[in-house]
């Protein structure tokens, strides 16, 4: 089994789902693919993935995700067991949205529209020191209905931030239903082509087309910003979650768990 | 060249000093600051950046900047920083703690003739409650440059609330000051005291003319403010008056009588713009005396302050 392993991932997931009674398990599936890849082969950790000054940063700006970078975060040895079978309980560190505070992760996101700024400013902090790290940042579909983002997608491309690629999980879906009902995106390339991005669109859950997507764009001699735009399915992996926007609210019971669970087994 | 002048001056030269001998320092403007910075741009070029009419990401970018290991010095008028970006300010900075300093232009009723939207009296109040901040809030050009140099050494975020002081100098040099303790630019050993912050420490002075025994302290640094200083002028003396363009929910006199109720319960009267919008436009001096804060309304309402608490010879003396 190769490291980040998808399966494995998602039943990280759903153990700490299940022992924290939490919510968004469909938000962290969309995205295992998106961080597998990136932690496996395109992340620079150097010595440490938490504190080394060298490191390239992944910030999760859609926080609700965060169950999936916890999964990748246990494979680093940064999230125990004992973290992953109490999630929630009382006194414990992790919560039901990226913190800062937690090693391994970059920023407090979950007031959406917050993280892709600060990301952008990280990758503005590399260049201007003139290091080689390069930041990842990855925002929801959803999460496009804040003007931050727009804010610093134009920050991003005037300053000619080259270091900085935005990988936008397009799950089509938001909490209270599907983007094109809530607020239709129209065609998200286009969006970041026009405001200078660099842009490729790829299958979220195709490890080697996202392997592949990352190489391209990493080595493109441009000094546009980069984005991907990662079409991906909310729920991805177990087949009673898979866009079925209920599974942004709904928790685990006994059956779903191992259901959910031997689903990833077979 | 007024005196408001003198003032900007003063932080504008204070930061091309700093900045000159720290690269890591970056100034970074929401498109406003015209002709503040043009000594800045011509001494450190490529330490200003202009990021656009667009607040919220340019305090997410100096979160950014600053985890990245750069100092960020943040500009904008105080009525969009911090007020417009209050949430990126909280979490994107004051949660990690990170050092950032904002500045807020333009505080109080500076922009008298430009409406409500650009009068902020509720900058001090909103960002006392955040934690990791400071507060800083200059009487003059003097002040702003002990104050930047605070600012400046800060390990965490920074906010320096910078109003119009063009209503004179408070201090002949540039005094010491200390996180949390007042100046005292007047000495009196009456029983009244005057605590006052930024434009509103001249206009105490002068009221307090007609009370030649009381002093006058101004309180350029509005948090951490120390408990034990605050409380030994309220049991020195009989009646404190607290003054500060700002609302007078949450601002400096709301944090000398939770000290007062506390540590050292005494009489106090808080002066500053009450629970509304300012009216109608004018001069700066006309907004002021809108909101009952020119110094002719001041004396009024001492007077009537220390007649209400019934301490006769104060009223009288």
């Amino acid at each position: 089994m190769s490291a980040f392993d998808p399966k494995k991932l998602r039943a990280t997931v759903l153990r700490m789902a299940y022992a924290g009674s939490s919510v968004h398990i469909a938000c962290a599936f969309s995205i295992i693919e998106i961080l597998a890849v990136l932690y496996r082969a395109h992340l620079y950790l150097g010595d440490n993935p938490a504190t080394a000054p060298d490191r390239d940063y992944l910030v999760l700006s859609k926080g609700h995700g965060v169950m999936a970078q916890y999964a990748c975060l246990h494979e680093l040895g940064l999230v125990s067991d004992d973290d992953v079978n109490h999630y929630f309980g009382n006194g414990t560190r992790l919560k039901g949205l990226s913190d800062a505070h937690v090693p391994g992760l970059e920023v407090s996101s979950g007031s959406l529209g917050h993280g892709l700024s600060v990301g952008v400013g990280l990758a503005m902090a590399a260049q201007r020191q003139r290091t080689r790290q390069r930041c990842f940042a990855l925002i929801g579909d959803g999460e496009m209905n804040e003007g931050a983002i727009w804010e610093a997608l134009l920050f991003a491309a005037h300053f000619q931030l080259a270091n900085l690629m935005v990988i936008v999980d397009a799950n089509a879906f938001q909490a209270m239903g599907s983007t094109r009902e809530v607020m239709d995106l129209g065609s998200i390339a286009a969006k970041l082509t026009a405001f200078g991005f660099l842009t490729h669109e790829v299958d979220g859950h195709d490890e080697r087309a996202l392997d592949r997507a990352f190489t391209d764009l990493l080595r493109a001699p441009s000094r546009r910003p980069r984005g991907l735009i990662a079409n991906t399915v909310k729920g991805k992996g177990v087949s009673f979650m898979e866009a079925d926007n209920r599974w942004h609210y709904s928790r685990l019971d006994a059956q779903t768990y191992a259901a959910a669970l031997a689903e990833l087994a077979a | 060249m007024d005196r408001w002048n003198d003032m900007r001056n003063a932080f504008a030269n204070a930061l091309i000093r700093a900045a000159r001998d720290d690269e890591r320092i970056v100034l970074l403007t929401g498109d406003h600051g015209y002709s503040l910075f043009d000594e800045f741009r011509r001494a450190c070029p490529a330490q200003y950046l202009n990021a656009g009419v667009a607040e919220q990401n340019m305090v997410g970018v100096a979160a950014g900047l600053a985890k990245g290991g750069l100092r960020p010095v943040v500009y904008g008028l105080s009525s969009f920083v911090p007020i417009r970006v209050l949430e990126q300010i909280k979490l994107d900075v004051c949660y990690e703690e990170l050092p950032v300093i904002f500045i807020g232009d333009g505080a109080g009723v500076v922009y008298s003739t430009l409406g409500s939207s650009h009068q902020s009296t509720e900058d001090v109040a909103v960002l006392r409650a955040l934690p990791h901040m400071s507060i800083l809030s200059p009487a003059d050009a003097a002040e702003m440059t002990a104050c930047m140099k605070l600012a400046l050494s800060a390990t965490g975020p920074v906010y320096l609330r910078m109003g119009k002081a063009d209503l004179g100098h408070v201090h002949q040099a540039v005094p010491e000051i200390q996180w949390g303790e007042l100046c005292r630019p007047r000495s009196g050993d009456g029983p009244l005291a005057w605590i006052a912050t930024g434009s509103m420490v001249k206009p105490s002075l002068e009221a307090a003319h007609r009370w030649p025994e009381s002093s006058v302290w101004s309180a350029p640094s509005l948090k951490p403010l120390h408990v034990d200083a605050i409380a030994e002028i309220c049991r020195q003396h009989q009646a404190i008056v607290v003054l500060e363009e700002h609302s007078i929910h949450g601002g400096l006199g709301s944090a000398i009588a939770e000290i007062a109720a506390e540590c050292a319960p005494t009489w106090i009267c808080r002066i500053g713009v009450a629970d509304r919008f300012s009216r109608y436009c004018g001069s700066y001096q006309y907004l002021l005396t809108e909101h009952g804060l020119n110094t002719e309304a001041i004396i009024h309402r001492v007077t009537a302050f220390l007649a209400r608490t019934s301490r006769s010879t104060l009223a009288a003396a």
